[in-house]
């Protein structure tokens, strides 16, 4: 800590737990998640916001954390990919990657899953051309992509289905 | 890297001058961030202290003036694309909104902090020139307005004053028989090539035109050549080519890597011809919204 | 049920398929680490902490060529929180005896720092070791540093110049793992020149009706694996322990044994989750500096790269070429020349044996009368460059199918039937002593061709190309792997193999649970750890199912063996009579489960039986020349559109081949596929690192473009053959790089079936514009 900057006392909401922690205003979300709370689903990868291997939600909107100061996340709501899931069981969109082999090495598939949660947040049964376009700003250099889409529009479908 | 800085709130426009004032280069506007953090982290600049803009309330807002729309500096490229009120009174800035950067960006980038940071590869001030918007600077002691297209004078150069605030955009309606639209060209995050066209039709004929480029030079910028030799003109498919033709000609272009100079020129004239030819034919619509 | 068999591990067996069909292989079964990484729980390098763990930075040279005139770390080493700072003079002296700071799998010529001269922009000069990441920032911040700039050739053209700077010099010190046999100082700035001649070329010549001839450029591309490189490292009395996203373990951990004067047993190297290697992270990359820089701060240190440090640690190979084919008139191919010279930056890296695969991917798979081909790799002041997926097939399908597809044109045949007359079939030599061709070349292309609708009327604009190629795959032979049956029945693989996101730990899996008769949850598989899991070459070269999965294949069959042989003696029966399914060991209605077999051996509910499997090369030595293992097949098709308005193109239709022998895991096989495939189309049509006097200038991802979602084609698909003809478990051979050769191949053919025939990658739209207005092409739909 450099102590001729005064540090800020921050509380937030962290996967639906409260959270309070000293902050130098310098700190980035990123490494306030991984570091500081050990939530290391949100990856460090291209550090510019164009991969989204760092997405985190905030207040349910996804935000490249590599980029966000800690300090923005004051009094909001944070969520990672450790807080998708509930009681131990996957999420529809885990589920679905699992399913449709849309992961393979792994590194931007939480920032992926959170993205695409966005999107069926909004659309709850989202057509192939709507999720291609929705991920269009999220990187994967493994997949190809098609498996993804097959994923996320398969968990919509289902999440439809099921009157989720 | 991000080396130590404090974050001011400041409540107040004023209050938020007087701070950029009092500690001069060493103090920066702080919006959204996606600009101002990379560039900070990269260590390419740095500030001590930022001027957490955000904290001064109701600078984010979009309203509806008349028939123009005002919009709030912090308004973010999504609320921007998601806003009734733009999408009645300037649907074309909407669309433009809808494809800055990715999603993220959008989520948490500010109309206020693209416009000032000025990065050349940028699409939100080429529409604004084209529909002929204002800018409203503030500083403690006065306000100015300026056009937008006299708002930028370089590679990430504005005519800002540093203490200086943008509060709001105001984008004034078309007027009757008018119509708007933006084509660009991107191969990477950033755009190659932006052509804004805003045309008001009198009959058959161009009564008057302005057409903006952007991404291929310093900075967005009219270009008269283009304009003048349009005005009077019919709206036949000859006419655009040649106006379009004109503008790739006479843009100023600096090659880069994202296109020689040969290449942005041509391709500043497919855009225009798009542009044009999308804005005729949204002028020469019969009465109702200008789409 | 599988039979009992006296079989000894390593033993070359026939596949173990000899009762019913396969229950868990072939099947999509989901991957074994899916539920980790959905959940953000999988562990890579840079999400581990190491009690005491101190942050590393890497100082890197601003110039391209020059004498390190001053270096002072006076200052940053005074900084309060800096614990180490490493320079070149420290390799030099007393804290590093017996260390040699020299390696290169392949020729020894890299320092771990630059030690009084730096050879391209961005080499290590110096390393600092600090509590936390911003105070190591600051240490490089006050390192002062003077450099002498000398003459830089940034080109290979420069480097090849009469006159120019000689990067190395001295006798040159062979690494331990080319497999190119004898390596010899060349002159100037050549790393390596590799030849061969087959026929006579000036004989076959004369007998050709048509030629072709060029002139051809490939850019230098970025892997971009989406975890850059992260390496921790920690001494202990017993010697050097490394955390590292490293694809070949076992080569890096003799590497730095040699370096630090260590027992290949005093060197740990433990490999957790990989985000992405594609040959970024194969052989030895960050791990000795991370290594030397732990050693001077007597605490452990990690080091992670950033993007733009990723981009200029390893690169693939820009290259030129000249190429000339010829063919008789009434389609027959004659002879291929071609020169290749690659730029492989200012370390060797695995610049030999991507020369050596280049010039072998430069005839293609066809019948030839005669072949002359020259590679070279250059020695240039830029970032040194290895291995990426596919390499050597990439740099030269598309010109040698460019230019077969130019010879169709001319001698009137349809692109397709020409390929059809002319490709080698199975059995046929490829190369002389080598591995005959092992796969059905023709039949794959046909279905390719198929599945873009070759020969159906097109719309204007729109092109249909085909590439062909093979490619080395396998690397060396020599995999290990052991499985560890506990007193429950469930079993615990260890095998060397890196899990990238191939899904390796999951096919292996599979293998175990066919092989066994064990469900597969019933299967456990643990990451490499040289001290525990026994030796795998390397994980790339398409090799992991084929070898590494045959020796986890024996490992299971020598443990069936065993548990058949206790139920045997336990109840009195031959072998042969004996097999296992269920978890249990049968004879007719009898069952002995594993549990019991096991109590009955050991006398107690403990104890384990462990099965040893071994591949190694069957005949000679495995060296590169006498292999390869498999020949990959890369094949693919495309159909594009054309912009002539802005040279942008537009891929309709893409179609490749996986072509694997057997598909242990079917969506395995194909989520490979379709990668390699959009790795392919980003080499294709947007991908080149731009340097500017050796400087990468575009070097983050905003400048550097890599696919998404907006690029796929508005149809794709991958074609699975399985023509059980590879060696590797079921008669599975490997797949994932083909299709990075394959898809540049058939887009730069379904551009020139337009007309517009490209020389250079990648193919954006700029150059393709320039091309069209070249060429005065006219449409009558290309107007303004």
């Amino acid at each position: 800590m450099d102590a001729s900057v005064p540090s800020r006392h921050i509380a937030l909401t962290v996967n639906g737990r409260p959270v309070d922690a000293l902050i130098e205003p310098r700190e980035l979300l990123l490494d306030f998640l991984r570091d500081r709370l050990g939530l290391i689903g949100a990856k460090r990868s291209c550090d510019v916001q164009v991969c989204g291997a760092c997405t985190v939600l905030l207040d349910g909107q996804a935000v490249s954390a590599c980029c966000t100061l800690a300090y923005e996340a004051r009094g909001r709501q944070v969520t990672t990919i450790e807080g998708l899931g509930a009681d131990g069981r996957l999420h529809p969109l885990q589920e679905a990657f699992a399913e449709h082999a849309a992961v393979q090495c792994g590194f931007c598939t939480p920032g992926m899953i959170l993205t695409a949660a966005t999107l069926l947040q909004e659309v709850s049964s989202p057509t192939a051309a709507q999720v291609a376009a929705h991920l269009r700003g999220t990187l994967c250099r493994c997949t190809g992509y098609w498996k993804i889409i097959e994923a996320v529009v398969d968990a919509g479908r289902r999440g439809q289905e099921a009157g989720a | 890297m991000l080396r130590p800085f404090e974050v001011h709130e400041p409540s107040t426009v004023a209050e938020a001058s007087r701070l950029l004032g009092h500690h001069g280069e060493d103090a920066a506007v702080y919006a959204g961030g996606t600009e101002l953090i990379p560039v900070m982290r990269d260590g390419l600049a740095s500030y001590r202290h930022l001027v957490n803009l955000k904290a001064v309330p109701a600078l984010d807002r979009i309203t509806g003036e008349g028939d123009m729309v005002r919009v709030g500096a912090l308004a973010t490229h999504r609320t921007i694309e998601r806003s009734p009120v733009v999408g009645a009174r300037a649907p074309v800035l909407a669309q433009v909104a809808a494809g800055v950067a990715n999603l993220r960006v959008r989520n948490v980038g500010t109309l206020g902090g693209n416009l000032c940071f000025a990065e050349p590869h940028s699409d939100p001030a080429v529409l604004l020139i084209a529909q002929n918007a204002s800018i409203l600077l503030a500083r403690d002691g006065g306000e100015r307005r300026v056009n937008a297209e006299a708002f930028f004078e370089g590679i990430l150069r504005t005519v800002r004053r540093h203490d200086e605030i943008l509060v709001w955009v105001d984008v004034p309606a078309l007027p009757p028989h008018s119509g708007a639209a933006y084509a660009r060209f991107a191969l990477h995050e950033r755009p190659t090539a932006g052509v804004a066209v805003a045309v008001t039709l009198d009959g058959g004929a161009v009564s008057s035109v302005r057409i903006a480029v952007g991404s291929v030079g310093p900075m967005p910028a009219r270009v008269p050549e283009a304009e003048e030799a349009l005005v009077g003109c019919g709206t036949d498919a000859r006419a655009l080519r040649q106006a379009a033709a004109r503008t790739g000609q006479t843009v100023e272009v600096l090659g880069d890597l994202y296109g020689s100079e040969d290449y942005k020129r041509h391709i500043v004239t497919v855009l225009a011809a798009k542009a044009l030819d999308q804005a005729v034919a949204r002028a020469a619509r019969p009465t109702g919204p200008e789409h | 049920m599988r039979a009992g068999a006296d079989r000894r591990p390593g033993h070359d067996s026939p596949p173990a398929v000899t009762g019913p069909v396969p229950t868990v292989v072939g099947t999509a079964m989901r991957r074994v680490d899916a539920v980790e990484k959905v959940t953000g729980a999988a562990r890579f390098t840079g999400d581990l902490v190491v009690p005491g763990m101190l942050h590393g930075r890497v100082l890197r040279s601003p110039s391209p060529h020059a004498r390190i005139a001053r270096l002072d770390v006076t200052a940053a080493t005074g900084l309060a929180g800096v614990r180490a700072v490493l320079t070149g003079a420290d390799l030099l002296g007393g804290g590093f005896a017996g260390t040699d700071p020299y390696y290169g799998h392949a020729i020894k010529d890299r320092p771990i720092v630059a030690i009084d001269r730096v050879r391209f922009a961005g080499e290590p000069v110096a390393a600092v070791a600090a509590d936390d990441p911003a105070t190591a920032n600051e240490a490089l911040l006050a390192i002062q540093v003077e450099y002498e700039d000398l003459p830089a050739v940034t080109t290979v053209q420069a480097a090849l110049a009469a006159g120019a700077p000689r990067l190395h010099e001295g006798p040159l010190r062979p690494g331990l793992f080319h497999g190119l046999g004898e390596l010899r100082r060349e002159e100037g700035n050549i790393c390596y020149h590799y030849q061969f001649a087959r026929g006579g070329l000036d004989e076959a010549f004369a007998t050709a009706d048509v030629f072709v001839e060029g002139e051809y450029t490939f850019p230098a591309v970025y892997q971009y694996a989406m975890e850059p490189h992260t390496v921790i490292a920690q001494w202990g009395a017993d010697g050097l322990t490394i955390w590292a996203c490293c694809q070949h373990p076992y080569l890096v951990r003799a590497e730095l044994a040699e370096m630090f004067g260590l027992p290949l047993s005093g060197v740990r190297v433990i490999v957790p989750y990989i985000g992405g290697g594609f040959g970024s992270k194969s052989y030895t990359k960050m791990e000795p500096i991370t290594a030397a820089l732990a050693r001077k701060a007597g605490r452990p240190v990690r080091i992670v790269n950033r993007i733009d440090e990723a981009m200029v640690t390893t690169r693939r190979h820009n290259m030129t070429c000249s190429m000339r084919t010829a063919a008789t008139r009434d389609g027959r191919v004659v002879a291929r020349q071609c020169r290749i010279r690659l730029d492989t930056g200012a370390y060797a890296d695995n610049g030999p044996r991507v020369a050596a695969t280049a010039g072998d991917a430069a005839p293609g798979p066809y019948r030839w009368q005669a072949v002359d081909v020259d590679a070279w790799a250059i020695y240039t002041n830029t970032p040194p460059a290895g291995s990426y997926r596919g390499f050597g097939a990439t740099h030269l399908q598309w010109i040698g199918e460019s230019q077969i597809d130019a010879l169709a044109r001319k001698v009137g045949q349809d692109p397709l039937t020409f390929r059809q007359r002319n490709l080698l079939r199975p059995g046929e030599d490829v190369r002389p002593g080598g591995k005959p061709l092992d796969a059905d070349l023709v039949g794959d292309v046909t279905k390719v061709a198929a599945a873009i609708g070759w020969g159906a009327p097109k719309p204007p604009l729109v092109g249909r190309g085909v590439g062909v190629g093979l490619l080395a795959a396998g690397a060396h032979p020599v995999s290990t792997a052991a499985i560890r049956l506990q007193a429950d029945g469930t079993a615990v693989l260890l095998v060397s193999t890196s899990e990238l996101g191939q899904g390796a730990r999951t096919v292996f899996t599979q293998i175990v649970a066919e092989e066994l008769a064990l469900p597969p949850d019933r299967v456990r598989v643990m990451g490499a750890d040289t001290q525990f899991t026994p030796y795998d070459r390397s994980t790339g070269a398409s090799r992991s199912t084929t070898l590494a999965g045959k020796a986890v294949q024996h490992a299971a069959a020598d443990l069936r063996d065993q548990l058949i042989a206790i139920a045997g003696s336990t109840w009195g029966l031959p072998h042969a009579s004996l097999g296992v399914r269920d978890g249990a060991v049968w004879h007719e209605t009898e069952r002995l489960s594993y549990p019991d077999l096991m109590h009955k051996h050991f006398g107690m509910a403990g104890g384990e039986l462990i099965g040893r499997g071994e591949v190694r090369p069957q005949r000679g030595t495995g060296s590169y020349a006498e292999g390869p293992v498999f020949w990959e097949v890369c094949v693919g098709g495309a159909e594009v559109e054309l912009d002539p308005e802005t040279g942008q193109i537009r891929v309709r239709r893409l179609a490749s081949v996986a072509d694997v022998g057997k598909a242990i895991n079917p969506q395995l096989v194909e989520a490979q596929d379709e990668g390699a495939c959009l790795q392919g189309l980003g080499n294709a049509l947007f991908e080149e690192m731009l340097f500017e006097n050796g400087h990468v200038v575009n070097g983050s991802l905003l400048e550097y473009r890599v696919p998404t979602t907006a690029d796929l084609p508005d149809e794709y698909r991958s074609i699975l053959v399985e023509n059980a003809d590879g060696p590797g478990p079921y008669g599975a051979k490997g797949v994932g790089e083909g299709a990075l050769a394959a898809v540049p191949a058939a887009i730069v053919n379904a551009l020139a079936d337009l007309g517009v025939e490209m020389r250079e990658l990648p193919l954006t739209p700029e150059r393709v514009w320039r091309r069209v207005r070249e060429l005065g092409l006219q449409h009558p739909s290309w107007e303004g």
